[in-house]
């Protein structure tokens, strides 16, 4: 724990005191205090995004819920990370995400590597109750190297600040609105190898099936048999 | 200075993302519609990335992406205006013009969508045609207000 000093912030978090220099996420200090709090769009090496709000926390006197991974700590706050009313909409953040994904964990390639299964069986999130339409896209393996299959993909937003920020490029767009959201190549065209110079950098980040490798269909292991935290 | 030129001294400037909503609501006056290859030649004066361009453009319906008839009519499909019966406002339009939300009558008069709140809630049900907006809709009022627009 960073010694209290210049720049130290104190906060509560779960009942207990952490410290944590100025700067510094909810999510972070919650990770260095031991304390796990799923995410979908955060990535370590990203900047923040802050799109998915499955990280969301209680903050005493906030309005609403906070969204830890952008959220930074301030001198005084008292933070509650798992909460009845934290898990009560996170799991309902993870069921209207499964309630617009295809059915075919089954047989996906992404299978227990995929990290919307991961987030949904810690919270134990139930079968969606809510029916909504799911969103529908033709596989697209035009590139030799990348296959995109956008049914699956949850618009973490990942991919495309991984193609700006990591790869240095910027192939990959948001476009349209709402439910039509898309991750989009120029146009709305296909990935092809004309425009991705095919660094894999998105393939990594992607928490869902929806980016692969064309190589990777069946040819790898699917991580570990998921077990459901106590 | 016409257009093009300015949009490239823009570009030049590195203005290209502050200055893009005004340049996409000049072109799409000027060229009627944002087609992809209008958006390739945006993006390439404005020095900014294709897929950035058209994003933006995707997102405003009022920045439209497909060709759209002389007079533009937007029916609020939102809640407010929906508690309102704005449904029966959308039937009533569809009939008079003989088209669905999304499609352009044969002669090019009109073109039809729905669009999110317009932000008349207030005159539920809205629709605008063109800029102009008209609330507090019954269905005996729609024959002359798309009489008005030739
Ligand atoms: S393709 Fe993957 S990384 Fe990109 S937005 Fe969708 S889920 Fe996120
Ligand atoms: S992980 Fe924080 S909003 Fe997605
Ligand atoms: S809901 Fe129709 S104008 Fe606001």
């Amino acid at each position: 724990m960073a010694k209290p000093g210049k720049g130290t912030i104190t906060v509560t978090i779960n009942g207990s005191a952490a410290m944590g220099s100025e700067g510094m996420t909810l999510l972070e200090l919650a990770r260095q205090s031991g304390i796990e709090i799923p995410t979908l769009c955060h990535h370590e090496e990203l900047s923040a995004i802050g799109s998915c709000r499955i990280c969301v926390v209680e903050v005493e006197g906030a309005r609403t819920l906070v969204a830890s991974c952008h959220t930074p700590i301030a001198p005084g706050m008292v933070i509650q990370t798992h909460s009845e009313k934290v898990l009560a909409a996170r799991r309902m953040i993870t069921e209207l995400l499964l309630a617009s994904h295809p059915d075919s964990c089954l047989v996906c390639d992404k299978a227990n590597r995929c990290q919307l299964r991961h987030v949904a069986t810690d919270l134990e999130a139930a079968q969606p109750q809510v029916r909504g339409r799911k969103r529908c896209y033709p596989i697209e393996d035009v590139s030799p190297y990348i296959k995109r299959d956008l049914s699956k993909c949850v618009l973490c937003r990942r991919c495309v600040a991984a193609c700006r920020e990591m790869a240095g490029q910027n192939v990959l767009h948001m476009a349209y609105r709402g439910f039509n959201s898309k991750v989009v190549v120029d146009t709305d065209r296909p990935l092809d190898k004309e425009v991705c110079r095919d660094c894999d950098i998105c393939v990594n980040v992607c928490p869902t099936g929806a980016l692969s490798l064309v190589e990777e269909s069946g040819s790898k292991k699917k991580g570990k048999p998921l077990f459901i935290k106590g | 200075m016409n257009m093009t030129a300015k949009i490239r001294e823009i570009g030049k400037q590195g203005r290209g993302r502050e200055e893009l909503l005004a340049v996409l609501r000049e072109a799409r006056e000027s060229y009627g519609c944002l087609t992809p290859e209008v958006i390739v030649e945006l993006a390439a004066g404005l020095d900014l990335p294709v897929g950035e361009v058209y994003g933006v453009a995707t997102f405003y319906s009022f920045l439209s992406t497909r060709p759209k008839g002389r007079n533009n009519i937007r029916i609020c499909k939102s809640i407010p205006c929906f508690l309102k019966d704005s449904q029966i406002i959308i039937d009533t339009v569809a009939e008079a013009i003989d088209i669905q939300p999304g499609e352009t009558t044969a002669d090019n008069r009109f073109s039809f969508e729905l669009t999110n709140c317009i932000g008349a809630c207030d005159k539920a049900p809205a629709m605008m045609v063109n800029h102009r907006v008209y609330g507090g809709l019954t269905p005996a009022e729609i024959a002359r207000i798309l009489a008005e627009h030739k």
